[in-house]
C-alpha cells in the first residue's frame, strides 16, 4: 500500500481541514490554523512522494494504478496545490488585496485539496470511467473557486462562464466515450487499445476520438475552444487563476497523454497532424492575443494558451520523448507561472494587477525586478533558464519525427511571445512611473516562495539531474 | 596553464564578475567599475596567454595539410544533459582564438569607455559581463547545443542595455534588435535539431557532424535556414534593419561590443555551422546569397552617404563592411574564406574604435549631427587624429588592417571563375569608392573648417579615454603592418572548412 500513501494522506488532510472547520468554525475563520495544517500537510505529502520507488507499479482494486509516471504527475499537482495555498494567504488577510478580502478560508483549502485528489485519480486511471470521474472531480471544484470573490461581478461572470463551458465539454467527452465504447465493447484501456490496434481506420473510432479531443481542448484551452480562458482567468481570484493555469492544465495534458500513448497508441499517426494543427493554431492565437493585454491575469491567460500550444506540439513525438519533455516542461512552467502570480499578489496589495503596477520596479525593488526578468525569460525560453531546456526538449520531440517546419513555426512563435514578455520588462525597468512610488512590500512567505521558485528555474536549466531523473522514470 | 581550464576560466570570469557585482552596494559605482575593469584585464591576460599557447601548439602541429579535417586544440568534453547526449564540449581553432582576442581587447576598451555611465551602474556592468561571457562561450563551443545556448545569452542582455542606457528611439531600437535576432535564432534552433536527428549519431559534436554526408535534399532546405539564421546577426540584406537603429541607440560600450564582436558571431556561425556542416547546400545556395550580400555591401555604403548622424553613418558602414565578411565566405574560394575571417577581425577593431570615438565626441558636443560640428581638430586634436586614422582604415588604406582584409576578400572572390562572382566582385569593389566618399566627407566636416562658438571650450580626451583609443589604434596598425602571423593562423583554420566545402 505504500504507493497509495500520498493519495490516502491527501484525503486525510482534506478531511482534517473540513473537520477542524466544522468543530472550530468560528475561530478557524479568523485564525491561520487550517492554513498552516494545509501547507505543512502538502509539504509532507510531497516529501512522501519523493521517497517512493519510481520503478515499481501496482494496481489497486482493479481500477487504480500507480506508476512512476503517475507519481511524477502527482508531484506536479501537490507542488501546485502547495504553492496555491501559500499564494492565497494575502487574499484572506485584511488589506492583502485591492479586490477585498476573501471569506471561508477552510472551505477554500478543502476544495483545493479535493480538486487535487481528482487529479490524482486521473493519472491513476486504467479505464475511461475512472478517467471521467477524476476529470470531473478535478474540474467541478474549480467552478466554485472561480466564483469565490462573491461580491465581484467579474468573478461571478467567470464562474458562470466556466460552468457552461465545462458542462459542454463534459457532454462532448461523454459523447466521444460512447463511440469508443461502441467500438471496443468495454471501457477499459486494454479493450480500447485492442480495438484500435485491430482496426485503426474505423471511422466511428476516429469520430469518438475527435469528440474526446474537442472536450479536452476546452480544459487545455486549445484553439478554438480557448475563448473562456481570458474571462475566467481575469475574473477569478488570483490564487485560483494560478491553480487553473497550472494544475487544471497539467491534468488535461496528463489526460491527453494517457489516452494518446495508452489506448489510442495505434492511432498516433492519425492524431499527429491533428495535434500539430491544433498546436500551431493554439500558440499563434495565444501569442497574438497576449500582445495587447493590459490586465496581467488576462495576459497570463493568453500566455498560458500559447504555452499549451508548445506542449501539445511535443505529442507529435514518440511516447518516451513526449512524456519526458512534457513532464519536465510542466515543472518548469509551473515554477514560472507561480513566480508571476506571486509577483501579481505583491502588486495586488496596492492596486489593480495590471501592467502599470509594474512600473518603477527596476529602481525601487531591484531584486524583485530581477526575479521578474528571470521568470519572463524562462517563460519565453531564453537560456540558461529552465524554460529554454524545457522548450528545447519539446521542440526536439517534434523534430525527432521530422516536423522541422513545425519547429521553425513554434520557435518563431516564441519570438512573438518574447515581445510581450519584454513589454512587461520594459514596464518594470524602462518606463518611469508618473508619481514616485514606495517600494513594494513582500511578506516572508512571498520572499521564500519566490526565492525557491527562482532557484528552481535557474538550476533546472543548468543542472541535468532534474531532466535525467524524469527521463529515467519514463524509460 | 592547462588549455581547457583556461578556456573555461575565460568565460567563467565575466560570469563571476557579474555575480560579484551583485554583492556590491548599488551606489558604490567606483567599486563596480573597478571590478569589471579588473575582470576584463585578467581576461585580456588570459586570452593573450591562450593565444601564445595556441601559437606554440600550432607550431608543433604544423602538419596542417590540405587534407586535414579539423584543427581544434585544447579539446575537452564532459557529459552534461543525459537527454539527447548534450555535452560540455570545448576547444578552439585559430579563428576562435583570434575572435576571442578581439573580444578581450574590445571589451577592455569598452569598460574604459563606459566609465562615465552614471545611472544604474550596477545593472549596466552586470549585463555587460553576462553578454561578454556569452560571447566567449560561443567561441569555445564545439557542441552545437552549448553554442546555441551561449549565443542566446549573448543576444538577450542587449535589450536592457539599449533600452535602459541608450539614447534616441531606444525602446523601439532595443525591441527591434532583440526580436529580429531571436527570430534568427529560431531558425538556427530548428536547423540544429534537424542536423542532430538527421545525422542519427545522437551527438551535437561539430567535429563528428562535419564528417556526416547529409543528403542533398536535406542540405537544400537546412542550409539556407541556418545561414539566414546566423545571417540576421551578420546583418545580411534584407534582415539588416535592426543594425542601424540598434547601434545608433546603444550606449558607447554596447555599440562597440555589438558592432565589434557580436555581429561577428553571425559570420562565425555561418562559417562554422552552415558552411562547415552543409557544404553541398552551400554550393547550391551560394549564388543566391552572393547576390544578397553584394546588395548588402553596396546598400550599406550608399545608406551611409545619406545619413547625417555620426552613429548612423558608422552603423550603415558596419552593414557594408559586415557584408564584406559574408562576401568573402560566399566566394567559396580559399582566399575568400580567409579574407572573410580577416575582415571579421579588422572590422571588429575598426568599428569598435569608431563607436568609442563617437561616444567620446558626443559626450563633449552633445550632438551627433555632422553638419553642426566642424573644426574639432582645434580643440580635440587627439580624438580628431584618431578619427581620421580609423576613417582611413575604413576605406582600406594600406598599412591599416582594413586593407589586408579587403584585399583578401576581393582577390578571393574574383578568383572564383563563375561569371556571377566576377560581376558581383566588380560591383562590390565599387563600394570602396562610395566608402571613400562618406568617410572623407564625414571626417572633413568633423575636424576641418571653422569651429562654432559653443564648441570652443571643449577639452581633448582625458588620460583615461586615451588608453582605449591608443590600444585600438595600435591594433589597427599592428594588423595592417604585421598581418603575417594572423594570416598564417587563419590559413590553418580555414583549411578544414575549405576541404569540407570541396569534398
Amino acid at each position: 500500500m505504500t504507493l497509495l500513501l500520498p493519495d490516502l494522506l491527501l484525503l486525510l488532510l482534506a478531511a482534517l481541514i473540513l473537520a477542524f472547520d466544522l468543530y472550530k468554525g468560528e475561530e478557524a475563520s479568523s485564525s491561520n490554523v487550517t492554513f498552516h495544517i494545509c501547507w505543512i500537510g502538502l509539504m509532507t505529502i510531497f516529501f512522501v512522494l519523493l521517497g517512493l520507488p519510481y520503478d515499481e507499479q501496482a494496481l489497486y482494486l482493479g481500477g487504480y494504478q500507480v506508476t512512476g509516471i503517475s507519481l511524477l504527475f502527482k508531484q506536479i499537482f501537490v507542488l501546485s496545490a502547495f504553492l496555491t495555498v501559500l499564494l492565497s494567504k494575502p487574499y484572506f488577510t485584511p488589506g492583502g488585496n485591492y479586490r477585498g478580502i476573501l471569506q471561508y478560508r477552510s472551505e477554500f483549502l478543502f476544495i483545493i485539496l479535493l480538486c487535487t485528489f481528482g487529479m490524482f485519480t486521473v493519472v491513476s486511471a486504467v479505464d475511461l470511467l475512472t478517467l471521467f470521474i477524476g476529470m470531473e472531480l478535478a474540474t467541478i471544484p474549480l467552478y466554485i473557486l472561480s466564483g469565490y470573490q462573491k461580491e465581484d461581478r467579474l468573478s461571478v461572470e467567470a464562474s458562470t462562464k466556466y460552468i457552461i463551458m465545462g458542462s459542454l465539454s463534459t457532454g462532448l467527452l461523454l459523447f466521444g466515450y460512447s463511440f469508443l465504447y461502441g467500438c471496443a465493447g468495454s471501457l477499459t484501456f486494454e479493450a480500447i487499445a485492442a480495438a484500435c490496434t485491430a482496426n485503426p481506420d474505423e471511422p466511428l473510432l476516429k469520430l469518438g476520438v475527435l469528440f474526446v479531443l474537442a472536450s479536452i481542448g476546452f480544459k487545455l484551452t486549445l484553439f478554438p475552444f480557448h475563448m473562456w480562458a481570458p474571462d475566467v482567468y481575469d475574473g477569478a481570484p488570483s490564487p485560483v487563476t494560478a491553480f487553473i493555469s497550472v494544475s487544471s492544465k497539467a491534468v488535461a495534458i496528463a489526460f491527453l497523454l494517457i489516452l494518446v500513448y495508452g489506448p489510442l497508441a495505434a492511432m498516433h499517426s492519425y492524431l499527429q497532424p491533428i495535434l500539430l494543427v491544433l498546436a500551431a493554431a493554439t500558440m499563434t492565437v495565444g501569442n497574438l492575443g497576449a500582445l495587447k493585454q493590459q490586465r496581467l491575469r488576462r495576459f497570463m491567460a493568453y500566455s498560458s494558451i500559447a504555452q499549451a500550444g508548445y506542449i501539445i506540439m511535443a505529442m507529435a513525438g514518440n511516447a518516451e520523448a513526449a512524456y519526458s519533455s512534457i513532464i519536465f516542461y510542466l515543472f518548469v512552467y509551473a515554477a514560472a507561472n507561480y513566480a508571476i502570480f506571486f509577483i501579481l499578489s505583491i502588486i495586488g496589495r496596492n492596486g489593480e494587477e495590471n501592467l502599470s503596477g509594474l512600473r518603477g520596479m527596476g529602481k525601487k525593488n531591484p531584486v524583485l525586478a530581477a526575479v521578474l526578468m528571470l521568470t519572463l525569460f524562462s517563460l519565453a525560453g531564453i537560456p540558461p533558464l529552465a524554460g529554454f531546456m524545457g522548450k528545447f526538449l519539446l521542440f526536439a520531440a517534434a523534430a525527432q519525427e521530422g516536423y522541422y517546419a513545425m519547429v521553425v513555426f513554434a520557435a518563431l512563435n516564441s519570438t512573438i511571445s518574447l515581445y510581450y514578455y519584454l513589454l512587461l520588462m520594459k514596464e518594470a525597468y524602462i518606463t518611469q512611473p508618473k508619481s514616485s512610488k514606495k517600494p513594494l512590500r513582500l511578506d516572508s512567505i512571498q520572499k521564500t516562495s519566490l526565492a525557491f521558485l527562482t532557484f528552481a528555474m535557474v538550476f533546472a536549466g543548468i543542472l541535468p539531474v532534474f531532466s535525467s531523473n524524469i527521463l529515467a522514470v519514463v524509460q | 596553464m592547462n588549455g581547457p581550464l583556461l578556456l573555461t576560466l575565460i568565460w567563467l570570469i565575466p560570469f563571476g564578475i557579474a555575480l560579484a557585482s551583485l554583492m556590491v552596494r548599488h551606489d558604490d559605482h567606483q567599486r563596480i567599475k573597478m571590478l569589471s575593469l579588473l575582470g576584463t584585464m585578467i581576461n585580456l591576460v588570459l586570452v593573450i596567454t591562450l593565444t601564445l599557447q595556441f601559437l606554440d601548439v600550432a607550431a608543433v602541429n604544423n602538419t596542417v595539410t590540405d587534407t586535414s579535417l579539423s584543427t581544434f586544440h585544447f579539446v575537452y568534453k564532459v557529459a552534461w544533459f543525459k537527454i539527447m547526449n548534450i555535452e560540455y564540449n570545448i576547444g578552439v581553432d585559430a579563428i576562435s582564438v583570434l575572435m576571442m582576442l578581439l573580444t578581450a581587447i574590445v571589451i577592455f576598451c569598452g569598460v574604459l569607455a563606459s566609465w562615465n555611465v552614471k545611472e544604474q551602474v550596477k545593472e549596466f556592468f552586470i549585463l555587460l559581463n553576462v553578454l561578454v561571457a556569452g560571447v566567449y562561450g560561443v567561441f569555445i563551443s564545439i557542441d552545437l547545443f552549448t553554442f546555441f545556448l551561449f549565443y542566446e545569452i549573448a543576444v538577450l542582455p542587449m535589450y536592457l542595455l539599449i533600452g535602459l542606457w541608450g539614447t534616441g528611439k531606444k525602446e523601439y531600437a532595443a525591441m527591434k534588435l532583440t526580436l529580429m535576432l531571436v527570430a534568427g535564432s529560431a531558425f538556427i534552433l530548428a536547423g540544429i535539431l534537424a542536423l542532430y536527428f538527421e545525422s542519427g549519431l545522437n551527438t551535437f559534436d561539430l567535429q563528428l557532424l562535419s564528417q556526416v554526408h547529409f543528403s542533398d535534399s536535406f542540405q537544400y532546405w537546412v542550409f539556407p535556414i541556418i545561414f539566414l539564421g546566423f545571417g540576421v546577426l551578420g546583418a545580411i540584406f534584407p534582415f539588416h534593419t535592426w543594425s542601424p537603429d540598434g547601434h545608433a541607440s546603444a550606449p558607447t560600450a554596447v555599440s562597440m561590443l555589438h558592432a565589434g564582436v557580436l555581429m561577428k558571431l553571425g559570420g562565425y556561425g555561418c562559417l562554422r555551422v552552415a558552411m562547415y556542416l552543409l557544404p553541398e547546400g552551400a554550393h547550391m545556395w551560394m549564388t543566391f546569397f552572393l547576390i544578397l550580400v553584394t546588395i548588402n555591401v553596396l546598400y550599406g555604403a550608399f545608406g551611409a552617404i545619406r545619413q547625417t548622424d555620426l552613429k548612423y553613418i558608422t552603423a550603415y558602414s558596419s552593414v557594408s563592411h559586415c557584408g564584406l565578411v559574408l562576401f568573402g565566405f560566399t566566394a567559396m574560394t580559399f582566399t575568400g574564406l580567409k579574407g572573410g575571417v580577416l575582415q571579421m577581425i579588422s572590422h571588429g577593431l575598426m568599428t569598435a574604435l569608431f563607436f568609442c570615438l563617437i561616444g567620446m565626441i558626443y559626450g563633449r558636443t552633445h550632438t551627433r549631427t555632422v553638419s553642426e560640428m566642424g573644426g574639432l581638430m582645434k580643440v580635440m586634436p587627439f580624438l580628431s587624429v584618431a578619427f581620421v586614422v580609423v576613417g582611413f582604415a575604413g576605406l582600406g588604406l594600406p598599412g591599416l588592417s582594413g586593407f589586408v582584409a579587403e584585399a583578401n576578400v576581393f582577390v578571393g572572390s574574383f578568383a572564383n571563375p563563375a561569371t556571377i562572382n566576377r560581376v558581383c566582385t566588380v560591383l562590390a569593389v565599387l563600394s570602396i569608392v562610395v566608402t571613400a566618399v562618406y568617410v572623407l566627407r564625414t571626417v572633413n566636416a568633423l575636424v576641418n573648417g571653422p569651429i562654432s562658438l559653443r564648441f570652443k571650450e571643449l577639452t581633448d580626451a582625458s588620460l583615461l579615454e586615451k588608453v582605449p583609443v591608443t590600444i585600438l589604434l595600435f591594433c589597427l596598425f599592428g594588423m595592417g603592418i604585421l598581418p603575417g602571423w594572423i594570416i598564417d593562423l587563419v590559413n590553418g583554420a580555414v583549411h578544414p572548412i575549405y576541404n569540407n566545402l570541396m569534398r
